[in-house]
């Protein structure tokens, strides 16, 4: 095991029980809508590629998919639709509330820190079986993995989308090679977040551990143990901000308290 | 009759006198954009010495060939060798316009219209040749040099002309011959002006086809492996071991 | 049998004009007149499309044309099957006449000009008020000089029968077609030798094709063009005489580079091989031929080996053929040629050509190569409209005929005379000039001439579809509507009545001649000249004679009226002794030889080249240039030069080059060929417009008439375009 901390075992049952929220609900929609899009884009995106030379994706998928569109024109339209569709939403979830809402996500979320290049220094070498006992750097909302993970999906997004633009609205390009090299690049961007993608589902879903981060994209809480274990550093923010919030409740209860009495 | 139809050009090569009635109809038939053409009359050029002095003239389109390079490395399928006809078509709806196809013709027979963005070539008239009309180059061509029929039928006028040729060319060298689909016939047109090169990939689908695919394929073959072997590991462990 | 009909009807009334600011007003598909009537009719079905039958006019042949048309527009044009001119297939431009009707260079509107004549600047206007404005002008004219004052010139078209109606009524004498630049020595020597005007030629059986010039291949005429193919591949001997290897000589089985303006010593020659070997048809001869007896005599001179002397061609050559010729007997065609005015001896020429084939006796014989009868008209005499008798024209007419050139029929005339005469002001003045449907800025030799001589003019007006170099000059320009947007009169042709019919509503405000004419004809009180109410009202009183209903018509594109024709029409010559006259009475009173003869030719100085002019088959004449789809797969306009002489000026092919002629001087690209005479250059005529009016065509290649010398020859009134001599040197 890699998370160190002792704690007492009815603190621990406690902290067990106890639910924080670790994902609001644009979180939890947009992680949905990616998964969602992004599984027809990629299925109907392998359906397109007929070309023999390239021989990638096995024909039975080719010509089921032609099937269900009723040829490849109304395929390739409708992969663009959610692509362009896609692009929309993403743009517009990162533009409202661009500073109140992205800016403190990113900062959290996603930038790296002095913990966790540690972490990615330890983690691989103890999932391989060395160094068990070293302990491990706290982590944040996200570990240092899950933000390599987000690294991998903005890169490859902007690709994608970049590439699938100009894809798209290929009748007003006036450069055939910017087509030419589109594909492959739009290609292994892809490949490069499907590859990121499995180790997310296999970490995320099917890794006994994380079983509770699956469950709070659902429900958006995951236990104050688990937070504690995992994610100490924004536990501790967390809880400190919680009490900081009690305490504040507290005080204004008392301040209303005098004012009841003094009127008397 | 239940047979495959094999769709095809015969030209007479004796009777071509380069009046280029057919580029014209060709162009107004299947509303070809100035400047490009679907089709081409090719001047081999005056041979000879003055006064001995000889011509020759090759029509020249899509070769609709039996194992046609562009069909290969079309990218989404659009271009495609239909299965009642044999010729070459291309559904310019499901073209995205990469233009692999056009480096890969050994004729140069494709081009890239860049006003629709989209790949166009002779299509030998579906439309007509589905009504029962000849090919609209056909149909015009003043000293009925073109022929066009179906070439796996012996009673067609292309088998006909074929059987009776005194001379049948088809332009294909020794290391390039898809299987094209246009005879040349009372004429010699094996000249390197008409004759075709080797099919062209161009660096992005090289680079896609030789670089890109492998390395996304071991890159998500290993992600894949990878995690693959720690659920193996997962499973023999047993998940006791991951209580918390 | 098939014959190919001739028209006698001839070209030029292709031209471009430009449009004014206007864009092209393309109509809406909403029910218009034309489609409605064709969807009642069942051509168009309800969404409006389909097919209907007309006519081309790309050229003179006037091919049958099915018109696709969908959604209001235009958008293929097929041959018309049943169309012996025709038969189903259209050359490059027939098939490009869409883009000359949708040419947003098109003239729309009637035009006024208002500046400086030739400055291009017009203001538009309304019918009325350019035909009243146009009809008070020749009004005015004819008050102040005289009809006579007023020329009237078209070249031939379907509807030069109410141009010519319009002429007469007038009262002018003064008729200008463009038959002496192109027809005039072919059509003279056979009336007078045949008594017919242009013997039709029939490729079914013929075995020896003799082509002097003659480019068939290029200078394309549909169904002929497509039967010498078939000729040839069937196994006929293609024998081609011409300075230049065209794309006929490339056809060949023997091409023969014979000196340019020696045609006639060649065909002498053989004719002389023929009688002096009694190779010739005696039987027809006999019967059908005057100067049988004299003939060997009267050929005594021209031996082989005094025509080799001539042409540069070996005698044994010209023995061989004449052999070979006449061997074939009368399945040998010497072709009449079409445009035969080469050089003042083309007369000579074509009298050489009648006489050959009088001697296979191919004329008229069943199974025979030349039908001397005119298969337009045969058996099929049109109606039309009631008038009054046309006035008494008392002057001289200005170019001459007849009383400089007795021989030279009436409705040829000749062009150039004509243009000299405004310039010289003798017998009169000319000064006004009505054009319809023809380019002579372009045409007759001689450029800047023409342009002086209409500097002369009060009053110019110009009727046509696009704004030509001629139209560029003009006060007022009316605008027709193109060949598939209007009616014509009815052609006849071998049996059979065609329409040409409007297949889209007419673009902005053009309308067919038929109705310019007639409200032309209103307002100069010459309306009893001009008794239909429209156009469809016109073609009825043509079919009047048939019983056949125009709604018929209109469906089929045609109609085989049963009119009497004989089956086998007994051999008669329309001259005055009722035969062949090879030996021609007419020609010996007039003070010229009745004998073909030889006549010699100028030659070129030592620097000097003959210029030869032709025709290719992507365009014709002037009046194609600016048509987009044909500027596409248009060679580039270059002169062709042999390259020994290219060489000893330093010139590489594609280089600019200048070539001087006595009247003046082009810069051009230079084509550096082997097939080509090194004594000769040559270009393609109908490059180097001056309007400003044709996007596509200004100032695209140069001008053949800048350089040409004006010529005439006395007995024909033809031209001589062969016999201009330019020097050439790198610019």
């Amino acid at each position: 095991m890699s998370h160190e901390e002792f704690i007492p075992l009815a603190e621990r049952k406690h902290l067990r029980e106890k639910q924080i929220k670790k994902h609001n609900i644009a979180n939890i929609l947009t992680h949905w809508f990616n998964a969602g899009a992004g599984a027809l884009l990629v299925l109907t995106g392998l359906g397109i590629l007929f070309s023999p030379r390239l021989g990638i994706v096995p024909d039975i998928w080719l010509e089921f998919v032609r099937n269900v569109f009723g040829g490849t024109a109304n395929l390739i339209t409708f992969h663009y639709t959610v692509g362009l569709i896609w692009m929309a939403v993403m743009t517009f979830n990162i533009l409202v509330g661009f500073r109140k809402y992205f800016i403190p996500f990113a900062r959290n979320r996603m930038m790296l820190d002095k913990d966790d290049i540690e972490w990615l220094k330890v983690k691989p070498l103890q999932m391989l079986g060395f160094v068990k006992d070293k302990p491990l750097p706290p982590q944040d909302a996200y570990n240092a993995g899950q933000k390599i993970y987000s690294y991998v999906v903005v890169v490859g997004a902007l690709l994608i989308g970049f590439t699938g633009v100009i894809m798209t609205f290929h009748q007003l390009v006036p450069w055939p090679w910017l087509l030419q090299w589109a594909l492959p690049v739009h290609f292994g961007a892809m490949g490069m977040i499907i590859a990121g993608w499995i180790i997310h589902v296999y970490m995320g879903a099917v890794f006994p551990e994380e079983k509770e981060a699956f469950f709070s994209m659902f429900t958006g809480k995951v236990s104050a143990l688990y937070a504690r274990l995992h994610h100490s550093k924004w536990y501790w923010r967390y809880v400190t901000e919680e009490a900081e919030w009690e305490d504040s409740v507290l005080e204004k209860g008392r301040q209303l308290q005098e004012e009841a009495a003094g009127a008397d | 009759m239940a047979d495959k139809k094999r769709y095809g050009f015969v030209i007479d090569v004796e009777r071509c006198i380069d009046c280029r009635a057919c580029l014209v109809a060709c162009r107004a038939e299947n509303d070809v954009e100035i400047p490009y053409t679907r089709i081409w009359v090719r001047d081999l050029g005056l041979k000879g010495e003055f006064p001995e002095l000889s011509r020759t003239y090759v029509p020249y389109n899509c070769m609709h060939c039996e194992e046609p390079p562009c069909v290969d490395v079309c990218t989404s399928g659009a271009t495609y060798k239909d299965q009642e006809t044999g010729l070459v078509l291309v559904d310019q709806d499901a073209c995205i316009g990469c233009g692999f196809c056009v480096d890969a013709c050994p004729y140069d027979a494709r081009h890239l219209d860049k006003t629709r963005g989209v790949v166009d070539k002779c299509n030998a008239c579906a439309q007509r040749v589905e009504m029962g009309r000849a090919p609209a180059c056909v149909a015009t061509c003043l000293g009925e040099s073109r022929l066009f029929g179906d070439l796996n039928d012996p009673e067609s006028d292309v088998s006909k002309a074929l059987k009776e040729a005194k001379s049948v060319q088809r332009l294909v060298t020794e290391d390039v011959n898809p299987g094209p689909n246009i005879y040349y016939i009372h004429g010699d047109v094996m000249e390197s002006g008409v004759l075709p090169r080797e099919p062209r990939y161009t660096a992005a689908e090289t680079f896609w086809r030789k670089l890109a695919i492998p390395a996304v394929a071991a890159g998500v073959g290993l992600s894949f492996l990878g995690q693959a072997a720690f659920f193996t590991k997962q499973l023999l462990e047993g998940e006791k071991e991951f209580e918390e | 049998m098939a014959f190919q009909g001739p028209n006698l009807t001839r070209r030029e009334f292709f031209k471009v004009a430009s449009a004014s600011a206007g864009a092209l007003a393309v109509s809406q598909f909403v029910p218009p007149r034309v489609a409605k009537a064709a969807m009642r009719s069942g051509i168009l079905d309800a969404d409006g499309d389909g097919y209907i039958p007309t006519m081309c006019e790309m050229c003179v042949w006037r091919c049958g044309v099915l018109a696709k048309v969908k959604d209001g527009r235009v958008v293929k044009l097929e041959g018309n099957p049943d169309h012996p001119h025709s038969k189903g297939r259209l050359c490059a431009r027939g098939q490009s006449g869409l883009m000359t009707t949708y040419d947003p260079d098109r003239v729309l509107k009637p035009l006024i000009r208002v500046g400086p004549r030739g400055g291009g600047q017009f203001r538009e206007a309304s019918w009325d008020e350019a035909l009243d404005l146009a009809a008070e002008s020749m009004l005015q004219l004819k008050n102040q000089y005289g009809p006579e004052a007023m020329i009237f010139s078209s070249t031939h078209n379907l509807s030069q029968v109410q141009f010519e109606n319009l002429l007469n009524a007038y009262g002018s004498p003064n008729y200008g077609t463009q038959r002496s630049l192109c027809f005039n020595a072919m059509v003279t020597a056979f009336s007078l030798t045949y008594g017919v005007e242009e013997p039709a030629r029939d490729y079914d059986n013929v075995e020896f094709i003799l082509l002097i010039g003659r480019n068939l291949l290029e200078a394309i005429s549909t169904s002929e063009t497509a039967a010498l193919v078939e000729a040839v591949a069937r196994g006929a001997k293609l024998v081609v005489l011409d300075p230049r290897f065209t794309k006929t000589a490339g056809k060949a089985d023997e091409w023969i580079p014979i000196r340019p303006g020696t045609d006639s010593a060649f065909l002498l020659a053989m004719i002389q091989v023929i009688v002096s070997e009694e190779l010739a048809d005696c039987d027809f001869v006999k019967q059908y031929v005057v100067g049988c007896d004299g003939i060997i005599d009267a050929m005594s001179e021209f031996t082989p080996e005094w025509a080799e002397a001539k042409t540069g061609v070996p005698a044994d050559t010209i023995r061989r053929i004449a052999r070979e010729y006449a061997a074939a007997k009368h399945n040998a065609l010497a072709h009449p040629g079409w445009r035969t005015s080469n050089f003042i001896n083309s007369f000579q020429t074509e009298r050489a050509i009648a006489t050959l084939n009088a001697l296979s006796g191919n004329v008229l014989t069943p199974g025979g190569c030349l039908i001397a009868e005119n298969p337009e008209a045969a058996g099929v005499p049109l109606g039309k409209p009631p008038q009054p008798p046309y006035p008494r024209t008392t002057s001289l007419r200005l170019d001459g005929v007849p009383w400089r050139y007795p021989l030279v029929p009436l409705k040829l005339g000749i062009f150039q005379e004509l243009r000299d005469a405004i310039l010289s002001g003798e017998p009169y003045q000319a000064k006004g000039w009505f054009i319809s449907r023809q380019n002579p800025v372009l045409s007759i030799p001689d450029r800047a001439k023409t342009i002086e001589a209409m500097s002369k003019m009060e009053c110019i007006i110009d009727v046509d579809v696009i704004m030509n170099d001629t139209a560029w000059f003009a006060d007022i320009v009316l605008p027709e509507a193109s060949y598939l947007e209007r009616y014509d009169p009815l052609m006849a042709l071998e049996g059979k009545v065609f329409i040409r019919q409007p297949v889209i509503e007419p673009q902005g405000d053009a309308r067919s001649a038929l109705w310019i004419y007639k409200q032309l004809g209103e307002r100069l009180g010459l309306g009893d000249f001009f008794q239909y109410e429209d156009e469809e009202d016109y073609l009825r009183q043509q079919l009047a004679p048939f019983w056949v209903d125009l709604e018929i018509l209109k469906t089929r594109g045609y109609v085989e009226p049963d009119a009497q024709r004989e089956e086998e029409p007994e051999i008669t010559f329309n001259t005055p002794s009722g035969k062949i006259e090879v030996y021609c009475e007419t020609l010996g009173n007039a003070g010229f030889s009745p004998w073909p003869t030889w006549e010699e030719p100028t030659a070129p100085g030592p620097n000097e080249f003959y210029l030869l002019t032709g025709k290719v088959g992507q365009h014709t004449q002037t009046a194609t240039q600016n048509n987009l789809f044909l500027h596409q797969v248009e060679d580039k306009p270059r002169m062709w030069i042999h390259p020994k002489p290219a060489e000893a000026r330093g010139i590489k092919n594609n280089d600019w080059v200048l070539v001087s002629s006595p009247i003046g001087q082009i810069e051009i690209q230079a084509f550096v060929t082997e097939g080509i005479r090194p004594d000769c250059v040559y270009m393609t005529v109908g490059y180097g417009h001056i309007s400003k009016g044709l996007t596509t065509a200004y100032g695209h290649g140069s001008s053949d008439s800048d350089l040409h010398v004006t010529y005439t020859d006395p007995i024909s009134g033809g031209q001589a375009l062969s016999q201009t001599y330019v020097t050439v040197e790198k610019a």
